[in-house]
């Protein structure tokens, strides 16, 4: 049984040789593309869990790629791993923000790609009985049920790791939690120092779900330790 | 400007002058018209006052003695003789020679007050010229050559030197050479003053930038007045500073290139470097892990570990040429070599590159060999194929020509990409310059099309492009055949 489709975009053949032989072995189905063009015309056929993007392509870069996926409504689920040469913090950052769920520099091992594989295709386990099924704010609802958030009357969607950070915040009400503990609980074990990702992806959340989101009224930072939801009427 | 040498023919030929019209005025008076002795009077006036106003007070004294002398011998009783036996007449003759000596200094003096007035004007003319002209000079290293020879043809100077007291130069101008005035000028710029040789009629005098001496400049045969040689000094001053001004400005602008090319080439190389490690590392750690199990996935990736390993070789050996090259170092290691087999090694080194393009090859029969450093021209030609995937669309065909002309090997390297616009053209061979967008679409340093050019110009050949926006582009190698001497 396949352990999940994933697809390749990298325009370097070598590595897609690489990538193609050692994912099958671990019995994921490969499928691979060389340019972004490529990857959003498969992506509009096939089915994929998980992509593989690498951030320089030629033609459309990575990052529109990752973008085009994430609006274009042909995978606003899709784990997205981006592969870089570089790793400044303003790339992770510029990843993160064009929609992808992680960032893996090259050279990587293959075994560290399997690691970050397997923690994005995981969802974050949480206990069933606690977990609202949805919950309604002024001017806001989330759905977890379909992963769908409704800002006055506006539909959107959520990514994964959008989703998964905002449920864990929201079952721990008006809780201020790490940022170790929030990375563990969303990426997996292998995470912790990964400050930057929770800044992306709240700022993210919060494009989504406040009113204001430069003035946030529930996704709020305790500055050096981590997040709080703040959820009014269990204060 | 007057000349002493020049002025004594010239007060000999007035005097002639002055001699003949008081001469004529008399004969006027005596014999043609005969008049008395007060009409007399009045005619030599006028004729000392026409003298005054045309020539000077030098020529209207002399005219005024001769008419009086002429007043008193030819009119004045007794006639004939210069002895005068009326008191009265005493009083008309130094009447007329009082007022003829007035008139003509006043006359005088108003002439030379217009001549003072036309040479003021002449030199603001100048001046103006020269301020035009040291606006318009291109502040570079010839700057200050340029201005000294403004100076003298503005000025009609036979001589002017400048000296720059920055870079300690002494630029000269004008037909004549100003002999040993460096120590002057020297010496002017370190005290700031001003030196007057009359001997020479050279004139030394400091250009000063905000009360602070930065050099001097050197006038022979100058009649301008102090004012107007102390604006050419400003003048200049301003012309130095100017140039000063651009040559910092144009060093950051090269400090900063320089940097900028820098660490574009060191973000290219890594790149480069970076795609083949990138491979050998993810196989090499998935077959030291469990990953992979089973053998002839493992034999797969040790193949890619090979390939890239070569593929790396290859990017050192480049790299070193590239920086041979760039270090004007190249040496050439020719041998005869079939044309077929220098394209095929080529495109065998793009294999793992192409991602599948079909590249067509297109060679004539029978083409002889060249006398070429293979590994170059494999280089050379590589490079075009590498632009050629990197500037067109995956999927578009490419195509590879070898024919031969009347003297050289013609390879040519077809693209159906968008082509190159033709303001680009010209400059796609300079070292660094990249396509529009190529910083994002396209990895390298810009170098590739500037190293072709070197490889194909050691070899006595070049590179040339043709190329129609959106039809794709054609580059097009040239190799001489060699000739006998170099065959032996």
């Amino acid at each position: 049984m396949s352990a999940g489709r994933i697809l390749v975009v990298d325009d370097e053949p070598q590595i897609r040789r690489v990538l193609r032989t050692a994912l099958s072995a671990q019995g994921y189905e490969v499928s691979d593309a060389r340019s972004g063009e490529e990857a959003v015309k498969k992506l509009g056929d096939e089915k994929f869990d998980l992509i593989l993007l690498d951030v320089n392509l030629p033609g459309m870069s990575g990052l529109e790629a990752c973008r085009a996926i994430r609006h274009e409504t042909l995978g606003p689920e899709i784990p997205i791993i981006m592969l870089t040469v570089r790793n400044a913090e303003k790339d992770i950052v510029e990843a993160l923000d064009a929609g992808a769920d992680d960032y893996v520099v090259k050279p990587f091992s293959t075994p560290e790609l399997l690691a970050r594989i397997r923690a994005a295709l995981r969802r974050a386990p949480l206990p069933q009985d606690s977990a609202p099924q949805k919950i309604s704010l002024k001017d806001v609802e989330v759905d977890f049920v379909s992963r769908q958030v409704t800002v006055r009357g506006r539909k959107g969607r959520l990514t994964p790791k959008e989703f998964d950070l905002l449920r864990y915040l929201v079952i721990h009400p008006n809780k201020v939690i790490a940022h170790r503990e929030l990375l563990q609980a969303i990426w997996g074990p292998d995470y912790g120092d990964e400050v930057e990702y929770l800044r992306v992806f709240v700022n993210q959340l919060r494009r989504k779900i406040e009113p204001q989101p430069a003035k946030p009224q529930y996704l709020l930072t305790e500055p050096w330790v981590g997040y709080r939801f703040r959820l009014p009427d269990r204060e | 400007m007057f000349s002493v040498e020049r002025r004594v023919p010239r007060v000999a030929v007035r005097s002639l002058a002055v001699l003949g019209l008081i001469s004529a005025v008399t004969l006027l008076c005596l014999r043609l018209t005969p008049v008395n002795a007060t009409t007399a009077g009045f005619v030599y006036l006028i004729a000392v006052l026409l003298i005054a106003a045309a020539w000077g007070i030098v020529e209207a004294t002399a005219a005024s003695i001769v008419a009086t002398l002429c007043f008193n011998y030819f009119f004045l009783p007794p006639v004939r003789t210069l002895t005068i036996a009326d008191p009265e007449n005493w009083i008309a003759l130094f009447a007329l020679l009082a007022t003829s000596i007035i008139a003509s200094q006043l006359s005088a003096r108003a002439k030379q007050r217009t001549h003072l007035a036309l040479d003021r004007q002449l030199e603001m003319e100048r001046l103006y010229a020269l301020s035009r002209a040291i606006l318009l000079t291109e502040a570079n290293r010839a700057a200050p050559k340029r201005i000294a020879h403004h100076i003298a043809q503005i000025f009609d100077f036979p001589a002017v030197a400048l000296y720059d007291r920055d870079t300690g130069d002494v630029y000269h101008g004008g037909p004549e050479d100003l002999g040993a005035v460096d120590e002057k000028l020297k010496q002017v710029a370190l005290q700031g003053t001003l030196l007057q040789e009359e001997s020479a009629r050279t004139v030394v005098t400091a250009v000063r930038l905000g009360g602070e001496p930065i050099g001097s400049l050197a006038v022979r045969g100058s009649s301008l007045s102090d004012t107007a040689l102390q604006a050419i000094a400003n003048l200049v001053a301003i012309g130095l500073e100017k140039m000063r001004g651009q040559e910092a400005a144009s060093r950051a602008e090269a400090a900063r290139h320089s940097e900028e090319l820098k660490s574009t080439l060191l973000d290219a190389i890594a790149h480069e470097f970076k795609t083949p490690l990138t491979s050998i590392k993810a196989a090499t750690s998935a077959l030291l892990s469990t990953a992979v199990p089973k053998p002839e996935e493992q034999r797969e990736l040790v193949t890619i570990v090979d390939e890239e390993a070569d593929r790396l070789g290859r990017l050192v050996t480049e790299v070193t040429q590239m920086a041979r090259i760039e270090a004007g170092k190249i040496q050439l290691q020719r041998k005869p070599h079939a044309v077929t087999d220098l394209v095929s090694a080529a495109l065998q080194q793009v294999r793992p590159i192409t991602n599948g393009r079909q590249i067509t090859v297109e060679e004539a029969e029978n083409l002889p060999l060249v006398n070429v450093d293979a590994a170059l021209i494999q280089l050379a030609i590589r490079q075009l194929l590498d632009n050629a995937f990197k500037y067109s669309a995956p999927g578009t065909p490419l195509s590879v020509v070898a024919r031969s002309s009347k003297s050289s090997l013609i390879i040519a390297v077809r693209d159906r990409g968008p082509g190159i616009p033709e303001r680009d053209l010209a400059r796609i061979f300079e070292r660094f310059y990249r396509g529009p967008g190529a910083e994002r679409k396209a990895i390298g340093a810009g170098m590739g099309l500037a190293i072709t050019r070197e490889i194909l110009r050691a070899h006595g050949g070049d590179v040339s492009v043709k190329s129609q926006p959106g039809e794709g582009s054609e580059f097009t190698l040239s190799l001489p055949f060699s000739r006998p001497a170099e065959n032996a």
